[in-house]
């Protein structure tokens, strides 16, 4: 069996008294598409950095396929991809002289595939040239995106790769992600807020909430199994299936939000609603 | 290109590989989609729609399930034989095409509710919108 591309056990990290990660357990297999959600805060990027060996952890184990992070080879190395929130590295040099760097770093790089993207995401023989400082936040990521692509990596870690970048942009990334990524078998991790982009892209989805996994799953099982069940208190006084959690109504009803528990048959005076990705966001991440 | 055929709304809360199903079965029982016909590739309609090519799978997996469609070699999905029926425009042809509409209908019967419109008033709207010219 080929080892999972990422496998985290009882990973912890503290920022001075605060738990940002807590003994959390995760595994990616290969060729998964994940999209890791959480609020702002739950330590998203953190958890990335880890799993990169970006920055040390307090406790726990990262295996990136099957190799520990403290002894990773270079052929491993070789076949990971990262796009950060944001980098503030490189910036005196200008967009060529960066991905020339890079490319002098790794065993595989695509110039073909660096050329087509550069062409496609409007880096004219100006912007090439520009030191990195002076494009625009959405330029720069997009820059970023192509450098973490031209190695052709079995891992793709991206974090909020889209946040600034505009519809179009954002289509042509999710394309590129589609058919130049996803379709080669390639793993990838990546989180955003932009939960639409989620839904076309991702088939499976992770919760980070209180420094752990809190719910990972297929998405299409996840959104059909989520239910908000509204009623009379008096009908929905036990705990229901796969509850979780309630809240009551300014009406003395009970609202509960159910997930993969068996549906409940028609009651009258209770009512059954489906959840969309967004509700689902906020009531696992409440 | 026929990948046009379709339309989604991701963000909704009906999962995207069950909007192209419905969509798909909507297009089969209204005879836009006649039997033996091709549909588009996995890959085309993922590239068209910028989904994740796994989805398109599912929903064209469960449609063959369903006998909605076939797997013909060489050419990929394809319209099943049967899967029109014989009796266009028969009353049982009419019925299963009206359950078709049934999970839109639900959505917007929950809207109305949540807007707190009494059914009359719903369905003079609804009325109103059958006979507005499309």
């Amino acid at each position: 069996m080929t080892p999972s591309p990422i496998q985290m056990r009882g990973v912890a990290k503290q920022f001075g008294s605060k738990a940002i990660l807590d003994n959390l357990d995760w595994e990616v297999r290969p060729g998964q598409v994940v999209g890791l959600l959480g609020r702002n805060g739950a330590g998203k990027s953190t958890l990335m950095e880890c799993l990169l060996g970006l920055r040390e952890t307090d406790g726990g184990s990262v295996l990136l396929f099957g190799e520990p992070l403290n002894a990773l080879t270079d052929a491993t190395r070789a076949r990971i991809g990262y796009v950060p929130q944001k980098s503030d590295l490189f910036e005196w040099m200008t967009a060529l002289q960066m991905l020339d760097y890079f490319k002098a770093m790794y065993p595989r790089w695509n110039d073909a595939k660096v050329a087509s993207l550069l062409d496609r995401w409007g880096f004219d023989g100006l912007m090439r040239n520009k030191p990195i400082r002076r494009l625009s936040g959405g330029e720069q990521q997009r820059l970023s995106i192509v450098r973490a692509l031209a190695h052709d990596p079995d891992l793709l870690v991206l974090d909020e790769p889209a946040s600034a970048l505009d519809p179009a942009g954002r289509r042509s990334f999710l394309a590129e992600l589609v058919d130049g990524v996803i379709e080669q078998g390639t793993t990838v991790v990546f989180s955003t807020h932009i939960l639409t982009d989620l839904e076309r892209v991702a088939p499976d989805v992770a919760f980070l909430k209180n420094g752990r996994i809190a719910l990972q799953g297929e998405l299409d099982t996840l959104l059909d199994g989520a239910r908000r069940v509204v009623g009379p208190a008096s009908m929905l006084g036990a705990a229901l299936p796969g509850e979780l959690r309630r809240s009551q109504t300014g009406d003395g009803s009970v609202c509960v939000i159910v997930q993969g528990g068996a549906l409940l048959a028609d009651t009258p005076g209770v009512r059954v609603e489906p959840l969309g990705l967004e509700d689902l966001f906020i009531e696992v991440t409440r | 290109m026929a990948t046009s055929l379709f339309s989604i709304i991701p963000g909704s809360s009906d999962p995207i590989y069950r909007q192209l199903v419905d969509q798909v079965r909507r297009l089969v029982a209204g005879g836009q989609l006649a039997p033996g016909a091709a549909l588009p590739s996995v890959r085309d309609v993922a590239q068209q729609l910028t989904v994740n090519p796994m989805t398109v799978s599912k929903a064209y997996g469960l449609l063959e399930l369903e006998g909605v469609l076939a797997r013909r070699r060489g050419v990929g999905m394809v319209v099943a034989d049967r899967a029109a029926g014989g009796g266009e425009g028969t009353a049982a042809d009419a019925t299963d095409r009206a359950a078709l509409l049934r999970p839109t209908l639900e959505r917007a019967a929950r809207e109305a509710r949540e807007l707190e419109l009494d059914p009359a008033t719903v369905l003079a709207l609804f009325t109103l919108i059958l006979k507005e010219s499309p």
